[in-house]
């Protein structure tokens, strides 16, 4: 029941400060927020019962519509859970640049994260460097897989081909061209008193209550833990190649944001140590005839880090040419519905947005 | 803790409980849907206190409901954080009633109102089991594997799907 001092307040999904296709009841009480309950399912699209529907290899061009900012690690995982179930090896070089692609991607995904969040605080110059900076690694992706949003790159055996003639030093050259911007955007946003100002104390939450929703990626790493499943439960390459886990203490959206910064250096140099060991040979083991393939009877659970936190698939095979069960378990969905009503909660109405973005969420992930 | 050692205090503890490990530190547990609660509340006090999902598997040629809960651990330097417990309880597909792990773990709630919503699974003790996801009201839940998606289009919108058209 509403008070008569209560208002209830529809923060809808044309909002400026909203992720995307996503709303949130508000019950306020003057510019308090006393109470928030999120409403996901603007973009529910039953991808998972589609699947069930398609052969295991007609699913790429869906899985990576699930998250529309980095489908990479999407059709990565998926790649790994088909993998799994049949028990397909894939050769060391594929390794290597599935590592590289995903961490390219990683980097891509943060210069948009960093967008929104610049954008949203008022920081447009920032803002429009990042987005800029996000469409030079969208060129990468054309020149690499014929497409600048959806890749569909990622196949069960490794990758759909090799890189072309000439791309590393591409890859290179554009990431000294990011990197050497990072001393501006310190100037310009990270080093600014107003994004202190803005930042620092919003949206905070505690170490213990991070890990009893579920939490994990920045809003899990802003509290003080190094838990990275690239570190945790390595797969691709990342066993290969030393990098370290950026953490900070207080678990606000000021540390939130400073982590997307160190983990893009980390990811470029990262990179760079990859391209040099890089081994020759194959990129794909031959997988059977897709129209008729059939998986055998089982079922996996495979985990990734994406650049919003841990993204998991749970998957089940009954033997037939079509997947039995496929279920995501996206970190947007934890961020965004308990973790973001939680820390609504208590907040001022002008900083719902900060809250929102801060926490790196992207509604169709939510969705699915 | 090692994965064996552990395997065996569950085994010794609870009684009728299937267990197996699979590739990459799986653990697999079959269990009762009653005794659901106290292992999981036995494996988050032996330090299982990631619950990273909770999904909901339709075996329509047994008439069952699987509800599968996965979980795994935030402790760091530590063989348990690489292993997974996905743990597996039957229940009836006529009358779906599993009692709620909300008490042991507070992020279930949004996945158990996901699954009432898309399977018709009731989770007693869940007070918030609301509309999550759809917009109207659906005679079978959507994500059963009863519900014929072409079929339902077919009826609701009036229309002939082009794949049908290519194969007359």
């Amino acid at each position: 029941m509403i008070e008569e001092r209560e208002l209830e307040l529809f923060y809808g999904p044309q909002h400026l400060g909203m992720v995307g296709n996503f709303s949130i009841t508000l019950k306020v009480e003057g510019d308090k927020i006393i109470e928030a309950i999120a409403n996901p399912g603007y973009l529910h699209r039953g991808f998972e019962k589609l699947m069930e529907y398609r052969t295991w290899m007609q699913n790429f061009p869906l899985v990576c519509r699930i998250n529309v900012i980095e489908p990479d690690s999407i059709e990565m995982i998926y790649a790994m859970g088909v993998e799994k179930v049949a028990g397909i090896e894939i050769p060391e070089r594929a390794n290597y640049i599935r590592s590289i692609y995903l961490e390219l991607a990683r980097v891509g995904s943060h210069l948009f994260g960093l967008w929104a969040y610049a954008n949203m605080l008022g920081f447009d110059t920032a803002a429009q460097w990042a987005m800029y900076h996000r469409d030079i690694i969208l060129d990468l992706f054309e020149e690499l897989t014929g497409g600048r949003v959806y890749h569909i790159y990622i196949n069960p055996g490794g990758v759909r081909r090799d890189f072309p003639k000439g791309f590393k030093d591409k890859i290179v050259k554009t990431l000294h061209a990011i990197g050497g911007c990072i001393p501006d955007y310190d100037a310009a946003f990270f080093n600014n008193a107003l994004f202190y100002k803005r930042a620092k104390g919003i949206g905070a939450i505690t170490h213990k209550d991070a890990k009893e929703l579920g939490a994990a990626g920045q809003v899990l790493r802003a509290t003080g833990m190094k838990y990275d499943i690239r570190k945790v439960e390595p797969y691709a390459a990342y066993d290969k190649v030393d990098f370290d886990v950026p953490t900070r203490e207080d678990g606000d959206a000021y540390s939130r944001i400073w982590i997307v910064r160190d983990e893009m250096i980390e990811s470029v140099h990262m990179i760079f140590k990859l391209l040099d060991m890089m081994p020759e040979g194959d990129v794909w083991n031959r997988t059977p005839n897709p129209l008729k393939w059939r998986i055998p009877e089982g079922e996996a659970y495979v985990r990734v880090e994406s650049s919003r936190g841990e993204l998991g698939l749970y998957l089940v095979s009954n033997g037939e040419d079509k997947p039995y069960r496929v279920h995501f378990r996206t970190p947007s969905y934890t961020h965004g519905l308990p973790i973001l009503e939680k820390l609504l909660k208590g907040a001022n109405i002008s900083d719902v947005g900060n809250i929102m973005i801060s926490l790196y969420i992207i509604a169709p992930e939510i969705d699915r | 803790m090692n994965i064996n050692k552990l395997q065996e205090e569950i085994r010794n503890v609870f009684k009728n409980v299937v267990s197996k490990v699979g590739k990459d530190n799986r653990i697999f547990l079959n269990v009762q849907k009653e005794q659901t609660l106290n292992i999981l509340s036995f494996l988050k006090n032996n330090g299982f206190d990631h619950l990273a999902l909770i999904s909901c598997v339709d075996w329509i040629k047994e008439n069952q409901f699987e509800i599968v809960y996965i979980l795994t651990s935030y402790l760091l330097d530590d063989e348990r954080s690489k292993t997974h417990i996905i743990l597996k309880a039957k229940i009836s597909r006529k009358n779906p009633e599993i009692m709620s792990v909300l008490p042991i773990f507070e992020n279930a709630e949004f996945y158990e109102r996901e699954i009432h919503e898309l399977f018709g699974v009731v989770f007693n003790g869940n007070n918030r089991l609301i509309p999550l996801f759809l917009y109207r009201k659906y005679e079978i839940p959507p994500f059963r594997k009863d519900f014929d998606t072409r079929e339902y289009s077919k009826n609701f919108y009036d229309s002939v799907l082009p794949v049908e058209d290519r194969e007359k």
